[in-house]
């Protein structure tokens, strides 16, 4: 522990002097490369004056709906896919045609259809998001161990207890991960899409404003906020519901501490 | 009664062809609906055919491969550079504890922020065009090339390190023989990875630092002109350069190297 300390700290510290260095040297001009007297107050500054949390709530908003939509569509698809052959075989292809086009090279097209805004980042996010969660999914289900099926089958399981006792605990890290994978997309996806499809607010739009006046100390600032909010998103969140759920159950080992 | 095995092989082929287009055929019927009868004035969504002549027209005239290969160009050069620095620095953090000490924070807090956000910053550093597009291309496959390599040299069994060292092997042909091959299955799918994440960083890249010619770039100038048609045809193109990419390039690679050498089973 204490050596992750100090090695966060070192590793933070050279960072910030290479920076420091960097921005000092004359390489580019200091609009162009603040240094760290210049980036600490301007996000000191949108920390006091709230506009911070205004854009991370719009694009916290953008991508929750974007991916609660996804996943209320995909992990049902999914299941469907792995318990039914039929299904599985017509959206396969689908799913395999689709999944390797980057959502935003959607974004013109939404644009269109949708207008800029908030419905063209949702858009987006649903899919960038869907894609992963629908093929793990697929991959839980069809990993879940024949024998438990059978098992819960022989004692008389219902078809709805089947449901909810074996084939969604037993697919669930595969869903997890899913879903930690279309977060990452996601992620991505809504940062790009907000620099694209201009509105107002989003950290995404944030970052693309300021290069209009040449604010690099607000891109900067921006920048770090993306990094600890996605960083939160991953350790945080996606980690502890799997410490919770799987882990617990004992299905995976999860890393401690 | 007894029947030629090739006519069961061809109508066995033929099921499996319109299974797999069966699904393509629905989607189609409901885009031709949906165009025809839906909210949507034709110039937004254009019907199956409009597309499929937008998309023979682009081909015929020789613009549509030209971004392409534009496109390739520039994923390759920017996945080249990313996988060189990412595979050295994930080595170097798997070998040495000092560098894993100093560049695993950092590198998991870059890996956070998509390398699409740098976009405007890399803009007002090296200009419009090529050169940040590249970079940018570049630095966004660092990333999970690094940390798959690091996680990919840490797996290499101690066991094989000390066998090799007791019979006397140099540093060189410690990391040759031993450490290279051990870690390979994981640096190919940090390589994998990267370059996935390089092809979709790269088109939305194309649409921001305005490259003069590439995919991103026809899809966004199109919307200017509402042109529709070309922007789904360029994004079918994207889909087939995306599919192909998996397909020819990387499973080919894993079968060639990791399955031949029995690392992982196929």
């Amino acid at each position: 522990m204490k050596r992750f300390v100090f090695g966060t700290a070192a590793s933070f510290g050279l960072a910030a002097v290479i920076w420091e260095v960097f921005a000092r040297s004359g390489l580019f001009s200091p609009a162009l490369s603040p240094s760290l007297a210049a980036i600490v107050p301007a996000l000191v500054q949108m920390v006091v004056s709230g506009t911070i949390f205004v854009h991370i709530g719009y694009t916290l908003y953008r991508i929750l709906w974007g991916l609660g939509l996804a996943a209320l569509v995909s992990v049902p698809v999914g299941i469907l896919m792995g318990r039914y052959k039929p299904v599985e075989r017509f959206v396969l292809p689908l799913v395999s045609v689709l999944s390797p086009i980057p959502s935003l090279a959607w974004v013109p097209v939404f644009i269109l259809w949708f207008g800029l805004g908030n419905a063209a980042s949702v858009a987006l996010v649903f899919y960038a998001a869907t894609f992963p969660i629908i093929l793990n999914t697929w991959t839980g289900v069809r990993s879940i161990n024949r024998i438990w099926v059978r098992a819960a089958e022989t004692m008389g399981a219902s078809g709805g207890e089947l449901f909810r006792k074996v084939v969604l605990p037993g697919s669930l890290p595969f869903v997890i991960a899913g879903l930690r994978q279309a977060f990452a997309r996601s992620w991505i996806a809504v940062v790009g899409g907000e620099m694209i499809a201009a509105t107002s607010w989003g950290l995404g739009w944030v970052i693309f404003d300021s290069k209009e006046f040449l604010r690099t100390d607000v891109m900067l600032s921006t920048l770090v906020v993306i990094g600890i909010l996605g960083l939160a998103f991953e350790r945080l969140v996606f980690q502890a519901v799997e410490r919770r759920t799987v882990g617990r159950w004992g299905m995976i080992r999860t890393a401690g501490a | 009664m007894f029947r030629p095995p090739t006519t069961l092989y061809l109508r066995r082929a033929a099921l499996a062809l319109v299974q797999l287009l069966f699904p393509f055929v629905v989607v189609a019927i409901l885009w031709e609906g949906f165009a025809i009868f839906g909210p949507f004035p034709p110039r937004l969504f254009p019907r199956i055919e409009t597309i499929a002549s937008a998309f023979v027209r682009l081909v015929v005239t020789g613009i549509l491969p030209l971004h392409a290969l534009e496109t390739l160009l520039r994923l390759a050069a920017g996945f080249l550079l990313g996988s060189l620095v990412g595979v050295t620095m994930g080595m170097l953090m798997g070998r040495y504890r000092w560098a894993e000490d100093l560049l695993v924070p950092v590198v998991s807090v870059g890996n956070a922020i998509p390398g699409l956000a740098y976009a405007p910053l890399f803009v007002l550093w090296f200009g419009l065009g090529n050169l940040p597009a590249v970079l940018l291309v570049g630095f966004s496959a660092t990333f999970p090339i690094v940390v798959n390599a690091w996680t990919g040299v840490k797996a290499v069994k101690s066991i094989w390190i000390r066998a090799a060292e007791t019979m006397g092997a140099s540093d060189g042909q410690l990391f040759r023989k031993i450490v290279l091959p051990g870690a390979l299955p994981y640096v190919l799918t940090g390589l994998r990875l990267g370059l996935a994440r390089a092809w979709r960083v790269l088109i939305a890249v194309e649409m921001l630092t305005s490259v003069s010619i590439g995919l991103g770039w026809l899809i966004f100038g199109a919307r200017e002109f509402l042109n529709t048609d070309v922007m789904l045809a360029g994004i079918a193109v994207i889909g087939l350069v995306g599919l192909g990419l998996e397909k020819l390039v990387f499973e080919r690679i894993e079968k060639f190297t990791v399955v031949r050498w029995g690392m992982l089973e196929r």
